[in-house]
């Protein structure tokens, strides 16, 4: 293909950007239409694209090895058709969702400006405009985020731009590192083993992806920002497009760019990483008393199993990695899309207000039941596949620990969406809410759309596994020799798959437990895990934002900045204020002391000033 | 050629009591704006070009028979020129709507055309009774235009005025005949080799001091600064730019400096009084402004520190510091007529010239505030603005001639004018509008104009100051820096 196309994918989303931006916000139709069509362009540029043969364009930037090179093949390919994907979804969504938003014209501009820089990051093939892209995402975000317009949405804003540039800072400097010890910046070029610098290099590029993705603990602001920014949005980004680039940064990181062994410390940091994620987050979503929040806590919970096969280095694992991102990314975003749905026909998403919407929403109840079968992991749908996948890479490892921490996390991902799904759409009809119909064609057929992609990744894994993951591997060659997804007999009948369904038993074992004991009240069903003696403390804990890095540095921040206003810039600002100003107000008063008019006394200090300057003059021509 | 410039506002200055007559606004107003703009396109257009080669002679003649009266246009004559031109455009602009209430609008045209000619003439002459001579036309008109007026304190601080110049006048003079019997000339070509081949520094050095006195006197430095926060203050809003803006420059800066650098050398001795000078101004204006109240007179105090930058940056002697010096009184020609000019305008909207009473006008007067703004901050010197620009070169210049002491100083004055221009920004624009300003209207569109003209240019030149220093200033530090080998060189005319 020719090379100079490889811009097109994010030229056009730029294109329809600036376009949103301009047109006028009285012509609704017409953005709408133009939204939704471009997006659909996008979609199709994205499968044009998709199945090409590697192709590269530079073109010559700053010099210094600093060029503006694209590379286009299996991985860049996958993950862009994801992401047209998502966009086509979620414009069509907003269509009926963000219509009537006071700065929809923002809001369209940045979806696609957010196309854009995402398209960007994913075709980079040098670090510098990577690292572009990347940061113009962390724009956009702020932008979107604050679009909710609730009372905290800029401090979420905020918080998710801070968290966001502490991570990418990290980025930068591991690029920096990685550049001086490799000396380019050209990606594909890199390759080494970690050790020593590059090390360092290493663990700081991690956190530059895996912050990216949501992890913990640079996932805090993803709860906040469930509440406060438009659902769409977490649909979006934080549910998508994120875990699609971190991920996606993730595995570049362990596949190219250095040479990850099996049960190295990086490996080991990796896996244990992924596996706090897991379990930390999971216990948090539990927990969650709102349909939102508790999407967002599996948001990040979900991120650790693909960190926890990434990081396996084992090459089941690490497919297995990927194929969860995009499997997560599916029905993590038709969840929360559903959620939106919920809300916009309910006006809440509190899990207490609402029940029985079976009934009247069907056909949303109907993909978010799939979607949630798809994230606990239920035969045969797609979570289940990359889920079995991620535990067998583990369990090759030969740190069955890791294997334990997924399979807590599974039981509690189920037990904790038996609660969701049950309060929501079952259960008595909740009175506290009026009338409900179900929601609008462009609101329904995206969730119906990903929760079908669920069920058609789960039976025909196959497909995605030969069409996608297995042109990724296969162009690393340390990682991908002789993959048989066969082998491992993803069917239900190994020990591994038939412990993961025990998980799953046990986990509506504890739903049915806690429903009896909460007075057979959906909502209350992880309430005896809440109640365990110590976890309840620290539960209050983290309720308090203990455990928010974030909030905690911001408290640190604002006590030590106390402390230096009290004996630092006070102490200073007397000097400035009294001392100063007390020694010039008293030279000002001996000079208007000095001025009092009088003619002779202007004329004796001349004629003094006249002898005075002679006899200074003679003085000094001596 | 040269003498249209002391020719054309003479005869205009002429003119114009007789035009008075036929049209009391009209014509006055349309011919001296019209007078200042050729003069100032004049010495771009065509003074600039004629210099291109270092300075020209030209001679007077009276039916064919040659005069004894020579002009002298030269890099640093043309430099005054441009900025005396500059600032009576801007001052003349504005006068179209400020002279309304004082009446006699010709009259006040004549006196200032006539002052303009006197200083153009002083830039221009190139022997010491003609320094003398158009110095005095020009402070005559300026006794005059102190008490236009014609109150109380007016008549008081133009009669102090007069009496403290004619003390000047008298130093200068006594000097200038002490110099005459030494040497037996008067033009700067036969005073310099006269003075080369006699051995006298000590009355050299008197002669020196004598100047340093009236020309002192002229320019306000410290100790002969008395008789400026008077008179400047007093004055009606355009003379006070007019006269802190460029008279005070013109008449002493530029006396003294032409007759110490071209005519007598500058010696360690005059470096080091000058730099004294220079520092003392810088300080006791400053101090004294802060504890004004009256708008008016705190920007006339801050006239005197800022001509103590000007001394002190032409006192260090080196190429750099007459770079600095040149710059920083041209810009101080910008940001100080601008100041007054809208202290003039806040004093005709409001009736005050009391801090204490004013309080924010900037919702009333927004674009006086905002130019305001922009000239308070040029002068504390903030980048990138002018004033900044001119102050930095001062400095590194003190820096690298070894007075890091003055150096430091000069600093510190710069932060005292900060502080007593934020005062100012603050208790006349800023802060809650106070009651009894709710009805007060912006200025008149002319008044105006000039005022964003003066603070349009204080921008620009700031941001384009390689420019301004590669094309004004350094063709002027270079006739300075060239010292008594200038005057020399026109020996044979």
């Amino acid at each position: 293909m020719n090379p100079q196309n490889l811009s097109i994918p994010i030229l056009v989303p730029f294109l329809l950007a600036l376009i949103s931006f301009l047109l006028p916000a009285r012509i609704k139709w017409l953005r709408e239409t133009v939204a939704v069509l471009g997006a659909a362009a996008i979609v199709y540029i994205a499968v044009t694209f998709f199945g090409q043969k590697e192709t590269f364009y530079v073109l010559p930037w700053l010099g210094h090895g600093i060029d503006f090179e694209l590379r286009l093949y299996q991985f860049s390919q996958f993950i862009l058709l994801a992401v047209s994907g998502f966009v086509f979804l979620i414009t069509l969504y907003s269509t009926v969702r963000m219509a009537g938003d006071p700065r929809i014209r923002e809001y369209y501009g940045y979806l696609f400006l957010t196309a854009a820089m995402a398209s960007g990051a994913v075709l980079a093939n040098n670090f510098v405009p990577l690292v572009f892209f990347w940061e113009g995402l962390l724009i956009t975000l702020y932008a979107l985020i604050t679009i909710g317009g609730k009372k905290n949405s800029h401090r979420t804003a905020v918080k998710s731009f801070l968290i966001g540039g502490f991570c990418d800072f990290c980025l930068i400097l591991g690029i920096a590192i990685l550049w001086s010890q490799t000396g380019t910046l050209r990606m594909s070029d890199i390759s080494v083993v970690p050790q020593g610098l590059t090390a360092v290099s290493f663990y700081l590029m991690m956190i530059g992806a895996i912050g990216k993705a949501g992890s913990m603990p640079f996932h805090t602001w993803i709860p906040d920002a469930a509440v406060d920014a438009p659902v769409a949005v977490m649909a979006y980004i934080p549910a998508a497009l994120e875990k699609l680039l971190g991920i996606y940064l993730l595995a570049r990181i362990c596949l190219d760019l250095f040479k990850l062994e099996v049960n190295s410390q990086f490996s080991l940091v990796l896996m244990t990483v992924g596996a706090l994620t897991i379990v930390l987050a999971v216990f948090m979503a539990l927990i969650q008393k709102d349909l939102k929040k508790l999407l967002s806590y599996h948001a990040v919970s979900q991120v650790g199993y693909m960190m926890l096969g990434i990081g396996t280095a084992v090459p089941i694992g690490i497919a297995g990695g990927i194929f969860h991102m995009i499997n997560h990314a599916m029905y993590k975003s038709g969840l929360f899309l559903a959620a939106g749905s919920v809300e916009q026909q309910t006006g809440t998403t509190e899990l207490k207000k609402l029940g029985g919407l079976y009934r009247v929403m069907p056909l949303t109840t109907l993909g978010f039941v799939i979607c949630a079968a798809a994230i606990s992991g239920i035969w045969p749908l797609n979570g289940f596949v990359s889920k079995e996948m991620v535990f067998h890479g583990s369990y090759e490892t030969g740190y069955t620990i890791f294997t334990i921490a997924a399979w807590l996390g599974a039981i509690l991902t189920f037990a904790s969406f038996l609660k969701a799904g049950h309060s929501v759409f079952f259960g008595p009809r909740s009175q506290e809410i009026g009338e409900v119909k179900e929601s609008r064609s462009p609101i329904y057929i995206p969730i119906l759309a990903l929760a079908g992609l669920c069920v058609l990744f789960g039976v025909y894994n196959q497909l995605p596994l030969k069409l996608f993951i297995q042109p990724i591997l296969a162009g690393h060659a340390a990682a991908g020799e002789h993959i048989d997804f066969t082998a491992h007999a993803l069917a239900v009948f190994n020990p591994i798959a038939l412990i993961s369904l025990g998980c799953l038993l046990l986990a509506l074992g504890l739903h049915v437990f806690g429903f009896r004991r909460g007075g057979n009240k959906a909502y209350m069903a992880s309430e005896p895990i809440h109640r365990l003696p110590i976890l309840h403390t620290l539960y209050d804990w983290a309720e308090a934002r203990v455990f928010d890095l974030y909030e905690q540095g911001i408290k640190f921040l604002q006590a030590l900045s106390q402390f230096l206003f009290k004996f630092v810039d006070r102490p200073i600002d007397f000097f400035y204020e009294k001392i100063v100003v007390a020694v010039g107000r008293a030279a000002t008063n001996v000079l208007k002391a000095a001025h009092n008019g009088f003619y002779a006394n202007y004329l004796a200090w001349s004629i003094g000033g006249l002898v005075l300057i002679v006899w200074a003059i003679g003085a000094l021509l001596r | 050629m040269i003498f249209l410039f002391i020719i054309i506002p003479l005869l205009l200055a002429g003119l114009m009591p007789l035009l008075g007559k036929i049209s009391k606004r009209f014509l006055p107003d349309l011919l001296a704006n019209a007078t200042m703009l050729f003069l100032l396109v004049f010495s771009v257009l065509s003074a600039k070009p004629l210099i291109a080669h270092g300075g020209v002679i030209q001679q007077a003649f009276w039916f064919g028979a040659p005069l004894n009266i020579r002009l002298l246009l030269d890099g640093f004559s043309l430099f005054m020129l441009f900025t005396i031109s500059l600032v009576s455009f801007a001052v003349t602009l504005y006068s179209i709507n400020y002279m309304e209430h004082y009446g006699a609008k010709a009259n006040y045209y004549a006196l200032l055309l006539v002052m303009i000619a006197g200083m153009n003439g002083l830039v221009l002459t190139s022997d010491l009774f003609n320094i003398y001579l158009f110095l005095e036309v020009a402070a005559v008109a300026s006794y005059a235009l102190v008490a236009f007026g014609q109150g109380h304190d007016e008549l008081e601080a133009s009669f102090k005025y007069l009496m403290l110049s004619a003390v000047a006048s008298a130093a200068i003079l006594l000097s200038i005949a002490v110099i005459f019997g030494l040497t037996g000339g008067l033009s700067f070509g036969t005073v310099a080799s006269g003075l080369k081949m006699l051995n006298i520094k000590y009355v050299v050095g008197f002669c020196s001091g004598l100047f340093l006195m009236g020309f002192g006197l002229k320019a306000a430095i410290v100790p002969f600064h008395s008789w400026l926060p008077d008179a400047h203050p007093s004055a009606p809003a355009p003379i006070s730019a007019m006269l802190s803006g460029v008279l005070i420059k013109v008449s002493g800066v530029y006396a003294m400096m032409r007759i110490f650098l071209n005519v007598f050398g500058l010696t360690p001795a005059l470096t080091t009084v000058l730099t004294v000078l220079g520092i003392a101004s810088i300080f006791v204006g400053a101090l004294a402004a802060l504890g004004q109240n009256d708008i008016k007179r705190m920007l006339a105090y801050s006239s005197i520190s800022q001509i103590g930058y000007v001394i002190l940056g032409f006192g260090i002697g080196t190429p750099l510091g007459f770079i600095g010096g040149l710059f920083h009184l041209f810009n101080h020609a910008l940001f100080k007529s601008l100041l007054f000019l809208n202290a003039g305008a806040v004093e005709q909207s409001t009736g005050t010239r009391s801090l204490d009473k004013m309080g924010g006008l900037a919702k009333r007067m927004p674009l006086t505030a905002a130019t305001s703004a922009v000239g308070s901050l040029s002068i504390a010197g903030v980048p990138p603005l002018n004033g900044f620009w001119s102050k930095l070169l001062i400095i590194i210049a003190l820096v690298q001639a070894k007075m890091v002491i003055l150096a430091v100083l000069a600093v510190l004055g710069s932060v005292i004018t900060l502080w007593y221009y934020l005062v100012l920004q603050h208790n006349a624009f800023f802060g809650k509008l106070n009651e009894t300003w709710k009805s007060v209207r912006e200025a008149p569109f002319w008044m105006s104009a000039a005022t964003v003209l003066l603070a349009l240019l204080c921008i620009v030149t700031g941001l384009v100051f390689p420019m301004v220093i590669h094309s004004w200033l350094q063709p002027a530090a270079d006739v300075l820096s060239g010292g008594v080998a200038v005057a020399l060189n026109f020996i044979g005319f």
